[in-house]
């Protein structure tokens, strides 16, 4: 019987990133679909946000997980933890998405819109707090910077516009803009080092 | 530039948005694997993937789970799916070519190796143009970028609704650095003839509120000619402004000061 097979995991004892990575490596699909159970809902919340379209967001997120599928023995939890991964990978399938959709050249002609993101290091693995947590606390903290600061940090991230476009988006000065994304970012990492998250 | 002036510039490059010299610069300590940049850029990386949490929380669509399993069970690359396959039967002995064949065959090859060879030739001179174009372009990023930090300095510098103020260093000899608090454009910093400073550190500026904590304002180090001039947002009214400081501190700049102050004025 089919039910007979199914190994729902242990309450408490759920497997570690890294050893769901190995099963998919030996094309073990169940594997897949625990990571996507873990990760899918803010890799869709991601998509949909910059690509602003459901169906988009969608075919987004599979886009991610098939290509972490397929390119399983690429990723090497040595160098870092899987998240970080998955997030920077949706972020540039949904941001090409939406240079696609906007018809517009980029000057990433060069850079890594077909490859994997590079290595990722997180600070302290151990000291993880969990995610939604920090998602409060990344909220917070764009909250509490002034409009045209957040705004200038959402439109490179979630946009993926380089200071000088943003620069002609908000008509600020270039060196604002700098000051202000530096300033934020620098915020964004003495929040995230205080809790050694 | 040296990894410790390329730290503050690391979440930027990962967030995607730095160009012209200063990417320039770092993509080239980027190419070395040893290279400390190498780590404070990966490090850079989780930082900047957090933001992704800022999106607002949706639930995918119940369906999206099944397309996906479906879609990779589809290539037959599962587990599951692996048929053994059937041994291949020897290949039956081909036929012998004629030697005008061979002659033909070998002529062909020439012909592409040497057409080949030439294509291979003309990218590698496109390729140098490319890179000389983008030197170029960069380069010239490189200047307007200061151009505009400049123009900037100086609007706050000139603006009526500007509030100058004096900072005096601690130790005997050392120049003066003025701050401008502007409400909505920020505080401008300016300085000339500072001392150069040591490798791997950072000046660092704080805002000292009448209650709590300092805030960090900037980092920054002097330039090759010992001058400071930039402009950073402002978190704070300037009446809750007790005092402004400068201290130095690691490269990236510290979450609290960790120094004595070097330069410091107090608001009235």
């Amino acid at each position: 019987m089919l039910l007979a097979v199914v190994q729902p995991w242990p309450e408490g004892n759920q497997p570690t990133d890294a050893a769901l990575m190995e099963r998919i490596l030996q094309r073990d699909s169940s594997a897949l679909e625990a990571l996507y159970d873990r990760y899918g809902r803010p890799v869709y919340s991601l998509a949909l946000r910059i690509a602003q379209h459901p169906s988009s967001a969608e075919e987004i997120v599979q886009d991610v997980f098939l290509q972490l599928w397929r390119s399983a023995d690429r990723f090497q939890i040595s160098r870092g933890p899987l998240e970080p991964w998955l997030f920077t990978m949706a972020r540039n399938r949904a941001l090409d998405f939406l240079r696609l959709k906007r018809e517009k050249q980029r000057r990433r002609e060069d850079s890594d819109s077909d490859i994997l993101p590079s290595a990722v290091v997180r600070p302290d693995p151990e000291g993880d707090i969990d995610r939604s947590r920090r998602a409060e606390k990344i909220r917070a903290l764009l909250a509490s910077l002034p409009e045209a600061q957040r705004r200038a940090i959402e439109l490179a991230f979630f946009e993926g516009l380089s200071h000088s476009e943003i620069a002609a988006a908000t008509g600020e000065a270039l060196g604002t803009i700098k000051s202000w994304i530096r300033g934020g970012l620098l915020r964004l990492r003495e929040s995230l080092e205080e809790d050694g998250s | 530039m040296k990894c410790e002036q390329l730290a503050a510039l690391y979440e930027e490059y990962a967030l995607g948005v730095l160009e012209g010299e200063e990417r320039a610069e770092l993509e080239a300590h980027l190419a070395s694997a040893n290279d400390p940049c190498v780590a404070g850029v990966a490090r850079a990386r989780w930082v900047v993937s957090q933001l992704a949490l800022a999106a607002p929380d949706a639930q995918p669509p119940a369906a999206l789970r099944g397309k996906i399993m479906d879609a990779i069970k589809a290539n037959g690359d599962t587990a599951r799916a692996v048929v053994p396959l059937e041994k291949p039967k020897p290949a039956k002995p081909v036929a012998m070519f004629p030697l005008w064949a061979w002659v033909a065959a070998a002529a062909l090859a020439l012909v592409t190796g040497y057409t080949i060879r030439q294509m291979n030739n003309q990218n590698d001179q496109l390729a140098q143009l490319r890179k000389q174009m983008k030197l170029a372009t960069m380069q010239n990023q490189a200047l307007q970028n200061q151009l505009d930090m400049d123009r900037t300095v100086a609007m706050v510098m000139m603006s009526p609704d500007s509030i100058p103020v004096k900072l005096m260093p601690k130790v005997k000899g050392m120049p003066m650095v003025h701050a401008y608090l502007h409400p909505q454009m920020g505080v401008a910093i300016t300085a000339d003839q500072m001392p150069s400073v040591a490798s791997g550190r950072t000046l660092q500026l704080w805002f000292v509120p009448k209650t709590g904590k300092p805030m960090s304002v900037a980092i920054f180090r002097p330039d090759a000619m010992g001058q400071i001039a930039l402009v950073a947002p402002v978190h704070m009214p300037a009446n809750e402004i007790a005092a402004l400081a400068v201290t130095d501190e690691p490269a990236g700049g510290s979450p609290q000061p960790t120094t004595p102050i070097a330069w410091m004025a107090q608001m009235n």
